[in-house]
């Protein structure tokens, strides 16, 4: 990867960052927020997943609580990592069996199935990912990603 | 010689076409007749199993539901497990020692729980291990390549006597023919006429053995060509003993209900309720007797005919030396003895099998199917099954207790899912579950009462600038004039008009009047499309009557929609099976888990919180907030025209649980949803007991305090006053003069609300 990306990088991190403080108050009062602030949310996050690889390796730093199912997203990750995507959600499918509530594994599925060509599925976990309660701004944000397109 | 040479040429190219054209026909009969006779010799049953269950650090589990799954498994329980296969639970203290499965060896495991969190799980050198999985449970074996239930048998597992009988009535010449027999058609010709009775038939075992492949029964020519080349096809390719061989699994026995019996092994087990070798002489007559005609000789259905065909094989029998005369007396005179049709086969939990087989046929490719030594590993629960299928026998009995034999022949479906996936954890398809025969979870396509009406208020408050859960709605008497000289006049179940309600109210008393009302003002194209978002493939009808439920849906066609609304607007296809592995293990085909936003999750919300008014205070009560709470329970019931048909349908923790009873001949039955079906739902969920969940917090919902009978806002200390969720900028802003000392009405955090629901938030 060439210098100036990473400093692309920084800058939408920087921006996003921004805005996650500015307007942290999206998630839970989203009348707080102007229209304005809303369209430069909206356009970072679609600069932000103009880079699939940056998106991947934000999505890889996101881990599980509980200690048995990071060792299932671990395993998972791997296969990942070798292209081997249908075994790669098989593990987080069954992850997922384990427990209902990690935006790790939501946030996974979303992109595997955008990386399988299956576009309304990966939405769908997105969306679906969105609903767990008390997940952080930068994991909504990830999120939001995918409905973003 | 110019035209000599013309008609040569010409005949040439006649006998060219012609040579080609046999032999494209020969070779296609061909790949016939060897893939489907390699199907019966050769294939090996593809095994079903459970879902295994992974035990993880951190998970929840219903302790007793394990216990209940050790023992389905055969574990035993003893003080100190020392040996695969035992185990021990004290208080919180799980020790067991596992059989082993896939890559985990055989070894001890210490659990200690926390009430339903796993805490820890230690490995007998007190290492902490992460996750432990327990093997599945085999149910039953299917043969993928012919999606029938099928008992195939080897060569040994074939008495000799069966082998003469079939012989010298069939098809005396069958070991020095090559497929067709002039012989044996002049010799059947002349026996018939000789005995005034039709003894035998002109067809070889070879050529009945072609005809099972070629589907259509007319007679034409070409069809009896084909057969003949088929025959003389299968002699050349296969052995005498191999023809025998897939001619007694293969023949068409007899038809029980959707079920065909094929094949000696299970015609045995069906009629005789055993095995094939145990059966005596007049038992092998009776079903060598029924080839000649499945139908007509059928022992159940006409017990004389097929009384006087056993007879006239036992005559045959005793001609060819086979028993003497003596015995053909004796024989002769023995009464037909059945078992009851129990169907009951090897195979575990038909309805499930059901499933399974009409995934793969409707998913999987023949060839796919057709390696040997396949595992399909599916997503039932077996301790769910099990007390799935208890609590319909239970609940039936139950119900027959207090209404009386009337309900002898009640029958019923009931189809569990985890709410989540769409997998399917457990599956009724009759009141006797444990038999084969119509399954009425798939097949029974019944009127669904009320449990329309969640789709029609769903697609009102969907249209949340128009419509929110305190609307009020007109529930006064309703004429609708349908034509000239028909009017449409719908009624209450209590035949009382109730002015007006709000919306959400009228969703949980299940007012008729109102939901008509409302779906006419929706319009049906409007509903229509809310019903596919949910899942639904069929067309609307455009009949007014259609929005109180006069639709006709089959269970599995009903619980899809609402696992759409019970998962918040995700859509997941329902599924048995999780993946199919071969003989190395190596995957061959996996079903993954779909899903799909079809619906936004706050208008689900708003209809969630109206089935959860069910359980509170509507059609479903009796549970206590506090179990309703963490639950997160809400359901509806169904109660068709005349009471033909009771319905419920609820979710509770992570499960969606659907029960439909009924009449097979859709006549009236007395129970309602509430009285029928509910209760099949009541004693199986309390038997599950299901871990709690949280709720779904929205951040674009928020509550407020509003009067039961006007919509308008009220507060916590005003009597009649129920706290109800509203759409972020549609709750109502008028507090009425009366209501002003009521409290705060709108409370602006969700969450904290949410918190506050776990006590009362309901002022009577």
């Amino acid at each position: 990867m060439s210098k100036l990306p990473r400093k692309v990088k920084l800058i939408f991190i920087s921006t996003v960052l921004f805005c996650i403080t500015s307007c942290s108050s999206i998630s839970k009062n989203a009348e707080g927020a102007s229209i304005d602030e809303l369209n430069e949310f909206t356009n970072s996050v679609d600069l932000l997943l103009k880079d699939k690889s940056f998106l991947k390796a934000e999505i890889l730093k996101i881990n599980a609580s509980k200690p048995s199912v990071q060792r299932i997203i671990n395993e998972s990750d791997s296969l990942w990592k070798k292209g081997k995507l249908e075994n790669s959600s098989k593990e987080l499918e069954r992850a997922l069996r384990i427990t209902r509530n990690e935006s790790s594994i939501f946030l996974r599925l979303s992109l595997i199935r955008l990386e399988q060509g299956l576009k309304l599925e990966s939405e769908g976990f997105a969306a679906r990912g969105l609903l767990i309660n008390g997940i952080s701004s930068w994991e909504r944000l990830l999120l939001n990603a995918f409905l973003q397109q | 010689m110019k035209f000599n040479l013309t008609l040569k040429s010409l005949l040439l190219i006649f006998i060219i076409i012609a040579s080609i054209f046999s032999i494209a026909i020969v070779s296609v009969i061909d790949q016939r007749v060897t893939a489907k006779l390699d199907g019966v010799l050769w294939t090996i049953p593809a095994k079903i199993y459970s879902r295994s269950l992974e035990i993880a650090e951190g998970g929840l589990i219903n302790k007793n539901n394990l216990i209940k799954e050790f023992k389905l498994l055969s574990y035993l329980e003893l003080k100190k497990p020392t040996e695969p296969g035992q185990f021990f639970l004290k208080g919180n203290n799980l020790k067991i020692f596992l059989r082993g499965f896939k890559k985990q060896e055989p070894a001890f495991y210490e659990i200690e729980f926390d009430f339903t969190r796993i805490k820890t799980i230690t490995n007998q050198a007190g290492d902490r291990v992460d996750s432990i999985i327990l093997e599945p449970m085999a149910i039953g074996g299917m043969y993928p390549s012919h999606m029938e239930d099928r008992v195939l048998l080897d060569w040994t597992q074939i008495p000799k006597r069966l082998v003469d009988i079939l012989l010298s009535v069939e098809d005396q010449g069958f070991f020095s023919h090559y497929g067709i027999s002039l012989r044996s058609i002049s010799r059947a010709f002349y026996r018939n006429i000789k005995a005034a009775n039709i003894e035998q038939g002109g067809s070889t075992i070879t050529q009945q053995l072609a005809k099972n492949l070629f589907f259509s029964s007319e007679q034409t020519f070409k069809r009896k060509a084909s057969e003949a080349i088929a025959a003389l096809l299968i002699e050349f390719h296969y052995t005498k003993k191999e023809i025998l061989l897939a001619y007694i699994n293969d023949v068409y026995l007899a038809q029980s209900g959707s079920r065909s019996i094929h094949g000696f092994g299970l015609g045995s087990q069906h009629f005789f309720g055993t095995s094939l070798r145990n059966l005596d002489d007049h038992q092998l007559a009776l079903l060598v007797g029924m080839l000649k005609g499945p139908s007509a000789y059928n022992p159940r259905r006409n017990p004389n005919n097929a009384l006087k065909r056993r007879n006239i094989v036992l005559s045959v029998m005793q001609r060819e030396a086979l028993i003497d005369e003596n015995a053909l007396k004796t024989l002769q005179q023995v009464p037909i003895k059945l078992v009851k049709p129990s169907y009951r086969s090897e195979t575990r939990y038909p309805a499930f099998h059901d499933l399974v087989r009409l995934e793969l046929r409707n998913n999987f490719k023949d060839e796919e199917l057709r390696t040997e030594g396949l595992s399909v590993s599916t997503n039932i629960n077996p301790v769910l099954q099990e007390s799935l299928e208890k609590n319909m026998i239970l609940t039936k009995k139950e119900l027959i207790k207090k209404y009386g034999s009337k309900l002898n022949d009640l029958e019923g479906a009931a189809i569990a899912v985890d709410i989540q996936s769409g997998e399917i954890r457990a599956v009724v398809g009759s009141s006797s579950p444990a038999q084969f025969g119509f399954n009425r979870s798939l097949n029974a396509i019944r009127s669904i009462g009320s449990l329309v009406k969640p789709f029609v208020y769903l697609t009102a408050v969907k249209n949340y600038q128009d419509y929110n859960l305190t609307t009020m709605l007109d529930d006064s008497k309703l004429s609708l004039k349908l034509s000239s000289n028909s009017k449409w006049e719908p009624n209450n179940f209590d035949k009382k008009y109730h002015g007006e309600v709000p919306l959400h109210k009228a969703l949980w008393q299940s007012y008729n009047i109102a939901s008509a009302r409302l779906g006419l003002d929706l319009g049906f194209d409007a509903v229509e499309i809310t019903m596919q978002d949910l899942g639904i493939k069929k067309e609307v009808p455009h009949y007014p009557s259609f929005f109180i439920g006069s639709f006709e849906m089959s269970p599995f066609e009903v619980i899809q929609a609402y696992q759409t609304i019970a998962s918040d607007g995700f859509y997941s296809p329902l599924r048995s099976i999780r993946e199919i592995t071969d003989l190395k293990g190596n995957t061959n085909l996996r079903y993954p888990y779909v899903i799909e936003q079809r619906l936004r999750p706050e208008p689900i919300n708003l209809i969630k919180f109206a089935m959860q008014q069910t359980f509170i205070k509507g059609t479903a009560r009796g549970y206590s907030l506090k179990k309703i709470n963490l639950w997160d329970a809400g359901g509806k019931t169904g109660t068709s025209d005349d009471q033909r048909d009771s319905w419920f349908v609820g979710y509770a923790g992570k499960y969606l649980v659907l029960v439909w009873l009924g009449f097979d001949d859709n006549r009236a039955t007395p129970l309602t949803g509430r009285s029928g079906a509910l209760q099949v739902w009541k004693n199986f969920i309390n038997d599950i007991d299901p871990i709690p969940v949280e709720k779904t917090k929205l951040s674009r919902i928020v509550y407020a305090w509003t009067d039961l009978s006007d919509g308008l806002l009220s507060g916590p200390k005003c009597k009649g006053s129920i706290l109800t969720p509203f759409i972020k900028g549609t709750e109502p802003s008028v507090t009425p003069d009366g209501r002003r000392n009521c409290g705060t009405s709108i409370e602006k955090n969700s969450s904290e609300v949410l918190d506050k629901l776990k006590g009362v938030f309901l002022n009577e």
